[in-house]
């Protein structure tokens, strides 16, 4: 798949339609989707008729939008009125968008072309794409293992070469973690730059849209075109878009990095190896490379699993079978409706439908939710201080590279240490970025991680994409 | 805070969801594991943190009430079987 400045470039000097373009997409999603299972419907009809329109548009001389005939995924858990999206769960097995969300409004105004909604977790609840009711997705760069989660069905279209763009939702690190296993470049930007509306909601202080592409200048540019103020999304953040990809600099004289000191203890040492070649590479860059401390940090992961299972239990209180979801046959009396309605959710929702539920009673509020609460803050305070000392941080993105389907399944401790870098992201509010660097000995791809303060998204998109370049 | 079965089946009731014998074991295991971990939180001192609901409070729109005088219209025009001045839903019981 070429990428999207080739794909604009194409069409915009006529060597190429945007139909032709969408049926070479829709081709390899026919050839690899079967094995790969990423996408779960595919929208071919009105995929062809977006890229006839974006085609007539060109053809009458009309200004075409920043992300003309591109083809882009979305994941199952965005909007996107008269299409079904099934957050890949039985209990909205037959929901139909009646809306379309901010994002996809926005990518449509761009001339962009929506190709279909991809695989994941169910409900965006796991890091290894294996909880979705429509099964697993397979890594495209080694089918027998994941491709991380729980946006894995987006990682492996883009990973597979059958879109040059896909969107996907992070809450603790479901666009990194799988762009990371997959050997893509994975953005999320910090809390609030992307417009929520039309996203259904896991965790409302943590969830952020965010883009995969196979290279960081594609992300910017889609970046820059979903960004922004929404008066939808009162969360939103009442700020001018920049230009990413016009501020990239050929090197990164003036840049300092921090690198967080407890990222690498007890590291794989593959993954800890690239990560210092990464800075490595940073220093020759330009960058200055600085040993820093964050130390409540590391207390990102236990805070995560709280915070967002309790909100999770709030927001999916909403899928009761009378406002949205599956509805129940004959309950007897109201409360079993519900319970049998509810019951359709799968084990990984359920389960932390039960922590949130359980971390917010009366009995366990204070010492549970409320002091996670309270060390999430210290966390904040903690990202506060270091960019105060340094303008990005360079961290592993996982522990781990993509590991073999079936693995870490029953113990849940070893599958939440899967975002143990990510979520401090998600915890702290900030952009982060995965950009991949190397491979590890068994020639699996590895990424390292950006992080940046909010809206100055610019610093990490920069400085991936000198990174980049020194693979 | 050890976990117990009990614990498990108050907090499915709490959230009106059905959870069989056999889940309500596993997720008594998981939950055990999870919170024994979780529980590393307590050490930390927390005393004198004050929660801020919003880091970014610059950025975001006054919070001042608006008022749809269209919105009961454009609700009722969402259902198409309406009499009498009611909307037909879906049978629940």
């Amino acid at each position: 798949m070429m990428t999207v400045s080739e794909i604009i470039k194409v069409i915009s000097n006529g060597e190429k339609t945007a139909e032709q373009i969408t049926r070479e997409s829709l081709a390899v999603i026919a050839q690899k989707n079967p094995e790969i299972n990423a996408f779960v419907e595919v929208f071919e009809q009105d995929a062809l008729a977006q890229a006839k329109a974006v085609d007539e548009k060109r053809a009458r001389g009309e200004k075409l939008g920043a992300l003309a005939g591109v083809p882009v995924a979305i994941k199952d858990n965005i909007l996107y009125k008269g299409h079904k999206a099934t957050c890949c769960s039985k209990m909205l097995a037959n929901y139909v968008a009646p809306y379309t969300s901010t994002v996809v409004e926005k990518l449509l105004a761009a001339d962009a072309v929506i190709i279909g909604r991809t695989n994941m977790d169910e409900f965006a609840m796991g890091s290894s794409n294996q909880t979705s009711v429509y099964g697993p997705v397979k890594n495209p760069v080694d089918t027998e293992r994941v491709p991380g989660g729980s946006s894995g069905g987006s990682a492996a279209a883009v990973a597979a070469g059958m879109v040059p763009l896909a969107l996907g939702t992070d809450t603790g690190g479901s666009v990194r973690q799988p762009a990371s296993f997959c050997g893509i470049v994975g953005v999320k930007p910090g809390y609030g730059r992307i417009s929520r509306y039309g996203i259904v909601a896991f965790a409302s202080s943590a969830d952020q849209v965010g883009v995969l592409a196979a290279n960081v200048a594609d992300a910017a540019l889609c970046l820059e075109v979903i960004s922004g103020k929404d008066v939808h999304d009162s969360t939103s953040l009442e700020a001018p878009v920049p230009a990413y990809t016009k501020a990239f600099t050929p090197d990164l004289k003036g840049l300092k990095v921090g690198l967080p000191k407890g990222f690498l203890d007890g590291l794989y040492e593959d993954i800890k190896e690239r990560l210092l070649a990464a800075a490595e590479e940073l220093k020759k860059l330009g960058a200055e490379v600085i040993d820093v401390d964050v130390p409540y940090a590391k207390y990102s992961a236990p805070v995560y699993y709280i915070v967002t299972s309790a909100e999770a239990s709030s927001n999916l209180g909403r899928f009761d079978g009378i406002r949205y979801g599956y509805s129940a046959q004959n309950a007897p009396d109201l409360n079993a409706y519900y319970e049998d309605s509810r019951a359709l959710f799968g084990v990984e929702v359920k389960k932390r439908i039960i922590i949130g539920t359980y971390a917010l009673t009366s009995k366990r509020y204070e010492e549970c939710f409320l002091k996670a609460m309270k060390v999430r803050e210290l966390i904040r305070q903690d990202f506060k201080k270091v960019f105060e000392q340094v303008d990005v941080l360079l961290t592993p993105t996982s522990p781990t590279t993509a590991f073999r389907l079936g693995k870490n399944g029953k113990n849940p401790i070893s599958l939440y240490l899967a975002d143990l870098y990510t979520c401090p992201g998600n915890i702290g509010g900030l952009a982060g970025i995965n950009v991949p660097f190397g491979l590890d000995k068994k020639g699996l791809p590895v990424g390292v991680q950006f992080y940046g303060p909010i809206l100055q998204e610019e610093k990490i998109l920069n400085a991936a994409h000198c990174l980049e370049t020194r693979v | 805070m050890p976990i117990t079965k009990q614990d498990v089946e108050l907090a499915g009731k709490l959230a009106k969801m059905h959870i069989s014998p056999e889940e309500s074991d596993m997720y008594e295991a998981q939950l055990k594991e999870l919170f024994n971990w979780v529980q590393e939180l307590s050490a930390i001192n927390t005393d004198n943190v004050k929660l801020t609901n919003v880091n970014q409070a610059a950025h975001i729109r006054p919070d001042v009430p608006t008022c749809n005088e269209n919105l009961a219209a454009q609700l009722r025009a969402e259902f198409a079987n309406q009499a009498q001045d009611c909307a037909k839903v879906k049978k629940v019981l």
